[in-house]
Parts: C-alpha cells; sequence; structure tokens
C-alpha cells in the first residue's frame, strides 16, 4: 500500500472527455466559483443583457458570495431613476474605496516626521513616476467625498428617509459623516507645510476650548502631543488619518450598508401610502434586477468616474504644497479647510467655549438623535413643511457663516499689507512669482508710473499694485506710494521689494511697509 | 442599458490612453520639478541668508575683515580653503557641515574674534534643517561668480590709505556716498544698522542717532580716547577702533584697518553720512 498518493481528477476528465473539453469545462468550473454561482455562459448572457433562465441562476451570486450578499438581488424600478437617490450613498462608498487606494500608494513615500515629512512631498511631486498625479487625485477625492457625502446626508433628510425603521442607519450615518470631515481634516496637517500647520492649528485650538480649562488643556495636549504641533502632533494625526479614522469608517461602513439591505431602499415619499414602508415588497412586474442592470451600469460608473477624475488631475486640478511649515511665521488669511469655514464663521461670533464647542456638539448630538426626536410619520413633503424649512433655513445658515469665516468678514487688515500680499501672497504663489522672470528687469519703480514700465507684464503688475496702495490713503494717512525694487542678487536670481510708503497726518511723520522676495529664473511659478 | 457597457468601455479606454500620456511625459515633468524645487530652495536661502548669515559675512556673502571671512570667494570654490585646513569632502559638504555644526575651533593664521555658531537644531542651533539645506543651495549658488571675479575681495585704495592721524585735513564730504559705501563690501551697515553687533547708528529707543552722540560723547568723563572734537571722535571710531570702545560693547571685534582700506575721500564720504544721522 502506498504511503502517498497523489489524484489529480483532471487528468481522469482530460482521459474521459479530451483535452479541450475538459480545459473548457474546468474553466467554466473556475469562473462558477469565483463568481459563487455564474458560469461562464452566464456571465456573458448578463453582459448582453440576455433574459435569465429559469431558475434565476443571477440570484445565486447574492446568496452564496460575500460581496454580492451585501447588495439587493432587486430593486423597485422606482429606485431605479436618478431620483431619489441621485446615487449619493453608492458615490459615497467610491470616493471612500478610491481614497484608500490612492492613499495606499502615498504611504509608501511617506514619513510622519517634521524631520522627513515635506521632503517626501517633494520626493512624491518629483521622484516618484505618477506620484504627483496621485496625490492630486488623493486630495481631489477627499474634497469630492466631503462634498457628496454631505449632499447624501442632505438628501437622506429632504425625502424623510430618515423615518422608522431607519433611525439606526442615519445615526451610523451621521458617523460616517464625522469620519469623512475627520479624515479630511486629519491628511491636511500631513505634508507638513504652511497650510497644513495654520489650517490645522486653527482646528486643533478649538479643543482647547472645552470647558473646564483643565479637560481643554488635557484635550489639546493629546491632539497636538505637546504645546505646540511638533513630531508627536503629526504622529497622532497620522494614525488618525491612516488608522483609527478608516477602522471605525470601515466598520460604521459595514452597519451602514447592512441596515440598507435590511430595511431595502426607501421609495420615494409619495410612492407608499404614509407611515407604511413597503421598500422590501417589491411587485413581481416592477423589479429591475442587480444583475445586469444596475452592475453594469456601476461598472460603466467606476469606469467614467476614474477617468473623470484622472483627467481632473492631470490637466485642472494640482493639489497645493506651501512652503514648509514653520511655527514661527503666521501667513496672513489663514483659514480653516472650506468645510468647516462654518465654524469659523461660528467663532467670530463671540464666546469660543459658546460657539466653538456647545454649539457644535449640540449641532452634531442633534443630527446623531434627529430620528428619535422627529417622529412625524409622513414623509411627504407637504406634511414636512417645518422640518424642510428649518433645514432650508440650516442651509442659508451654513453658507452664511461660511462666508464670515473666510478672510473677507471681520478680519482687521492693514491696507498696506494687503497691498504687498496682493502681488505676493503668502498662501498661493500669486501675480509677481507667476510673472515672467526676463519681464522683471533690474531697476526701481513707482506704482503711479505703472504705464511707463519698460515691460508690459511689469506695467501690469506695478498698476495692481498702484491700485492697492491707493487704499491706504485715508484720514490719518496721506500720499501713499508704492515703489518696486528689483535689484539682480545671483545667478538667476533677483532680489524684489515691495515698500508702500506713506505720510502720518497726525505728526507728517513717514511710514513704510515693506517685503522682500527673491526670485529665480527656474521656479517654475507660471504654470501654478 | 447596452450603452452603459459601450459608455463604460470607452471610458476605460479612454483612461488607459490618458495614463499612457501621462507616463509618457512624466520622466519630463520630474525633471522639470526637480529643477522648480532648487530654484525654490535657492529663494529660500537668499532670505535665510540674509537674516542669519549677512550680519557676520556681509552683503553677497563678500565677508567682513575681522569679522567673518568670505564665503562668496574663490578660494572657497576652487577647493584651496578645504586644502589648506585639510577637508578631504566636496565643497557642498564642506559648506552643509560648517552652517550645520559651526566651526568651534577657527582655522589656523585667522584671528576672526567669534566662532561660527551651530545653526542646526540638530546641533542646537535655531534653523531647522530644510533651511539648512536651501542656505547651502544659495551659497553654492555663488559658484559661478565667485569662480569668475577670482581677484582679491579686499584691496588698499590707489595712493594708499588715509592712516590713523586723528588730526588730519579731510576733503568735503559727500553724505549719499558715504552711505552706499557703509553698506558695500566694508561691512559697516553688518553690525551696527543690521545688528545689534556695534553700536547702532540709526536713532532708536530714546538714544540719538551716532552723528548727535559724536558732539557729546567726546566730552563724556568715562571716554578714553584722545579726540578733542566731534569729527575727531567720528575718525578714532573708524581708523583706531579699539581707542575707545563704548561702554556695553567688547573690544577687538570692529576691525582696525581701515586706516589702510580708506582714501581720505571715502573717509571723508562716510563721516559726512554718519553726521546726518541724529
Amino acid at each position: 500500500m502506498p504511503v502517498f498518493r497523489l489524484h489529480i481528477p483532471f487528468l481522469d476528465e482530460v482521459k474521459a472527455k479530451g483535452v479541450r473539453n475538459a480545459v473548457r469545462d474546468k474553466a467554466d468550473d473556475v469562473v462558477t466559483r469565483v463568481t459563487a454561482g455564474l458560469n461562464a455562459s452566464a456571465v456573458r448572457a448578463v453582459l448582453r443583457d440576455d433574459p435569465p433562465g429559469r431558475p434565476n441562476p443571477r440570484l445565486t451570486p447574492h446568496a452564496e458570495g460575500f460581496w454580492l450578499h451585501m447588495r439587493p438581488t432587486y430593486y423597485n424600478n422606482l429606485m431605479d431613476g436618478l431620483y431619489p437617490t441621485f446615487r449619493l450613498g453608492w458615490l459615497s462608498t467610491f470616493f471612500f474605496v478610491f481614497e484608500i487606494v490612492t492613499g495606499l500608494f502615498l504611504m509608501v513615500y511617506y514619513t510622519p516626521s517634521p524631520l522627513a515629512a515635506y521632503q517626501n512631498m517633494l520626493n512624491i511631486m518629483g521622484g516618484v513616476p505618477l506620484g504627483s498625479l496621485m496625490r492630486d487625485l488623493h486630495k481631489l477625492g477627499a474634497e469630492a467625498m466631503v462634498v457628496v457625502v454631505a449632499l447624501h446626508m442632505l438628501r437622506t433628510f429632504l425625502t424623510g428617509s430618515y423615518k422608522k425603521p431607519r433611525q439606526f442607519t442615519w445615526a451610523t450615518g451621521i458617523v460616517l459623516l464625522g469620519v469623512t470631515l475627520f479624515l479630511s481634516f486629519s491628511g491636511y496637517l500631513l505634508p507638513w507645510d504652511q497650510l497644513s500647520l495654520w489650517a490645522v492649528t486653527i482646528g486643533a485650538s478649538m479643543a482647547e476650548a472645552v470647558p473646564p480649562e483643565v479637560v481643554g488643556r488635557t484635550i489639546n495636549l493629546l491632539v497636538r502631543g505637546g504645546p505646540e504641533f511638533g513630531a508627536n502632533g503629526l504622529l497622532r494625526f497620522y494614525l488618525l488619518h491612516v488608522l483609527a479614522l478608516p477602522l471605525v469608517g470601515i466598520v460604521a461602513l459595514g452597519v451602514h450598508y447592512y441596515k440598507v439591505i435590511l430595511h431595502g431602499h426607501s421609495l420615494p415619499p409619495h410612492a407608499e401610502a404614509v407611515g407604511e414602508d413597503t421598500a422590501k415588497r417589491v411587485p413581481m412586474d416592477n423589479r429591475t434586477y442587480f444583475m445586469p442592470k444596475i452592475l453594469t451600469r456601476e461598472l460603466f460608473y467606476v469606469c467614467a468616474l476614474t477617468f473623470g477624475l484622472v483627467l481632473m488631475g492631470t490637466f485642472f486640478y494640482n493639489a497645493p504644497l506651501e512652503l514648509h511649515a514653520d511655527p514661527l511665521v503666521t501667513p496672513l488669511h489663514t483659514t480653516a479647510p472650506w468645510y468647516f469655514l462654518w465654524l469659523q464663521g461660528m467663532l467670530k461670533l463671540g464666546d469660543k467655549v459658546i460657539w466653538g464647542v456647545i454649539v457644535p456638539t449640540i449641532l452634531g448630538g442633534g443630527l446623531l438623535v434627529l430620528p428619535y426626536i422627529e417622529v412625524g410619520p409622513s414623509r411627504r413633503y407637504a406634511d414636512r413643511r417645518i422640518g424642510l424649512s428649518l433645514a432650508a433655513l440650516f442651509l442659508v445658515a451654513l453658507a452664511v457663516l461660511s462666508f464670515m469665516g473666510t478672510p473677507w468678514y471681520g478680519v482687521e487688515t492693514s491696507p498696506e499689507q494687503e497691498a504687498v500680499a496682493t502681488l505676493l501672497p503668502q498662501t498661493h504663489p500669486g501675480p509677481l512669482r507667476s510673472a515672467d522672470w526676463e519681464q522683471l528687469p533690474i531697476g526701481t519703480y513707482e506704482a503711479s508710473q505703472w504705464s511707463s514700465a519698460p515691460t508690459p507684464e511689469l506695467s501690469a503688475l506695478l498698476r495692481t499694485f498702484h491700485d492697492e496702495v491707493s487704499r491706504v490713503n485715508n484720514a490719518s494717512r496721506q500720499e501713499a506710494e508704492g515703489l518696486m525694487v528689483i535689484e539682480n542678487w545671483q545667478t538667476g536670481l533677483k532680489k524684489v521689494t515691495l515698500r508702500v510708503v506713506w505720510t502720518n497726518q497726525a505728526d507728517s511723520s513717514p511710514g513704510e511697509f515693506s517685503q522682500v522676495t527673491y526670485l529665480h529664473r527656474d521656479a517654475g511659478y507660471e504654470g501654478e | 442599458m447596452k450603452w452603459h457597457i459601450a459608455l463604460g468601455m470607452l471610458s476605460f479606454v479612454a483612461l488607459s490612453a490618458l495614463l499612457a500620456f501621462v507616463g509618457f511625459n512624466e520622466l519630463a515633468r520630474m525633471q522639470a520639478y526637480r529643477e522648480a524645487t532648487a530654484a525654490r530652495e535657492i529663494e529660500a536661502g537668499a532670505l535665510t541668508f540674509e537674516n542669519n548669515c549677512r550680519p557676520c559675512h556681509g552683503p553677497q556673502g563678500k565677508g567682513i575683515e575681522g569679522v567673518a571671512p568670505a564665503i562668496n570667494a574663490a578660494d572657497l570654490f576652487n577647493g584651496e580653503r578645504l586644502k589648506s585646513i585639510g577637508f578631504a569632502g566636496t565643497v557642498e559638504d564642506y559648506v552643509a557641515g560648517v552652517v550645520a555644526a559651526g566651526r568651534p575651533v577657527p582655522t589656523a593664521g585667522t584671528t576672526y574674534p567669534q566662532r561660527m555658531p551651530t545653526w542646526s537644531q540638530r546641533f542646537g542651533g535655531p534653523l531647522r534643517e530644510d533651511q539648512i539645506d536651501s542656505v547651502v543651495s544659495f551659497i553654492m549658488n555663488w559658484r559661478e561668480t565667485a569662480l569668475a571675479e577670482a581677484a582679491p575681495v579686499v584691496s588698499a585704495p590707489a595712493g594708499g590709505g588715509v592712516g590713523t592721524d586723528l588730526a588730519m585735513r579731510l576733503p568735503t564730504g559727500d553724505a549719499v556716498n558715504g552711505k552706499s559705501l557703509t553698506e558695500g563690501a566694508l561691512g559697516c551697515t553688518g553690525c551696527h544698522v543690521l545688528a545689534a553687533v556695534g553700536p547702532a547708528w540709526l536713532p532708536q529707543a530714546g538714544q540719538p542717532g551716532i552723528g548727535a552722540r559724536a558732539e557729546t560723547t567726546f566730552a563724556a568723563p568715562d571716554y578714553t580716547g584722545k579726540a578733542e572734537n566731534a569729527e575727531q571722535y567720528l575718525i578714532e571710531s573708524v581708523v583706531q577702533s579699539n581707542a575707545f570702545v563704548v561702554p556695553g560693547f567688547q573690544p577687538n571685534i570692529m576691525p582696525a584697518n581701515y586706516g589702510n582700506r580708506l582714501s581720505a575721500q571715502d573717509l571723508a564720504d562716510i563721516l559726512a553720512y554718519l553726521k546726518t544721522l541724529k
């Protein structure tokens, strides 16, 4: 009796059916196993939109496969149009996966240390093939995901889909909204440039306002890893970004998806009687099967969206990278990320504790428990006038507060600094750096004499400067003038001094503000 | 429904074509980005140099005699300086090392009163690593011009220096020219205007400018020099810098060789300028 017996059944089949038939049957078998129930001809039939056989083999993967058991076998025809879902939930998931894929790529080239992070960014942009594109895509996807998730929540509110029995689905959705916002926010710090450091500093300083003082101080220390952002804070934000928040997101997303399958997609409000939920009872002649229609359409979405995003990232969108983070230099006009501008706007209303901590907490908590408080049975728009009006009001308030969060509202600035910053902003290249280097001839130029400048680009710059400088004139300051001095500084390097001078009316004394920059021939800001 | 499939296939093909296009240009784009990064590093280094290095190494790094050596100089870039101190690495390594870690021991044969301090945060200095790197890039960008103008940086004026006699008769001075002389290779403003290494020339914090102070200092009880009027006090301060050191400052910081480096007209111009600072 042999100790070891090797038996390959495939060889028996070859012997019985011949090589060709055996290979064909084996391939069919493999496809059936991978798709959890569909053989090759069934897959082909799905893609060709042939009518399914009886019994419908396309139901098996939903019952036996892991991935498709998270998707419904069929949808109500009413859910097949763009309204009412606008595909926003699906899009949120798409972006979540998109961010994981592009994020993994970036992680390979990143070290969470202030000594290395910025250098890593430069390396990703200039030393890693497709690195710059991946970074653009990751940032673009993050911004889009915030928009899509917020719109998804808005849609769910508008169609009343948060109502019984979907209260908990809504609550997990709020958790996912929070995860999305904080994923985006925690990613902000990682490039370790000026934009990162100061946007996140603004956000984190809110944590300090949590009363009582000892709690606020402790939270602040925990978040930043010290009194100021440094190596510890960066590492903490990195771990939040790549580990803690995605983990929470995946768990919440699993529950969210499970609940959607459990309760079915809620129908448009007018489609069912008030107080009824018929999502799971879809009449036979009103069904759109996942296979083939939904499946092929989603595959189309994936291809088209990826193409669109890559197109954007290649030609129209560049993820910004400012100068290396410097805790000693606060740039003019620092703001929070745009999706937190409303919070920054609220902080300008008054007390940091009330507007920065208490109101946002009430807001977040209120949203979380909304479906348990607002228990009106009707999902129809006509029956929810108060709720919908409040939502509209909420959106307007959000828009107004976001505007108030920008530097254009309620920020005391000095016109001379503004005048210089118009040409030489601290947060992006701006007109002076983007100007053609050759068109900045050595010399001293008065802004008021812009029309006689030697080159057209210099003339345009001086004109802008002159317009801005004229705002320095007011009751106490007169005769404001702008000067631009361009010096030859080194091989391929020019020094440009922007100077604003004026006369103080009170004592006729001169006043001056100036800023210096150095421009290199090959700095390549033109395209930005 | 079939249009989904058609459009999906089309998107997929378009995506592949787009990625091929990106890939085709990627190496050139990366090269351009690295060049731009290097240029921006020089820009950043220029600012860091101006704020931290210029007070001692002078405008344009030409050095201030008696304070700190020239770094915008041919002997640094052609390797002579490295050979004389026995450094075997490259010029860039030398500059990077000295900027980061400083020079606790001066080069043999030099008499600079101060040591090159440590600049990198790694060794307890004030600058981040990226700032060190950018300053090094800025300094290395002098290489081309420094090697081209290999002439000595400091030389005596034609017809000899003005000497150190306090009672000398000077021609009429031109304050405007004097101002530009002090801002040039003589290095005056490095210590007296831009930094507080020497007494400030400009009026500040309730103290009048050097022009006004000169009129009273020579008569003050703690004055130890030999000047008998304001003019002589200023001459003495320039050409006999250690005859009287203003209280609160160290002797031997200010170079004592200006009597050899200035012509009578230069000194007259500088004095005319100083007298305007009240």
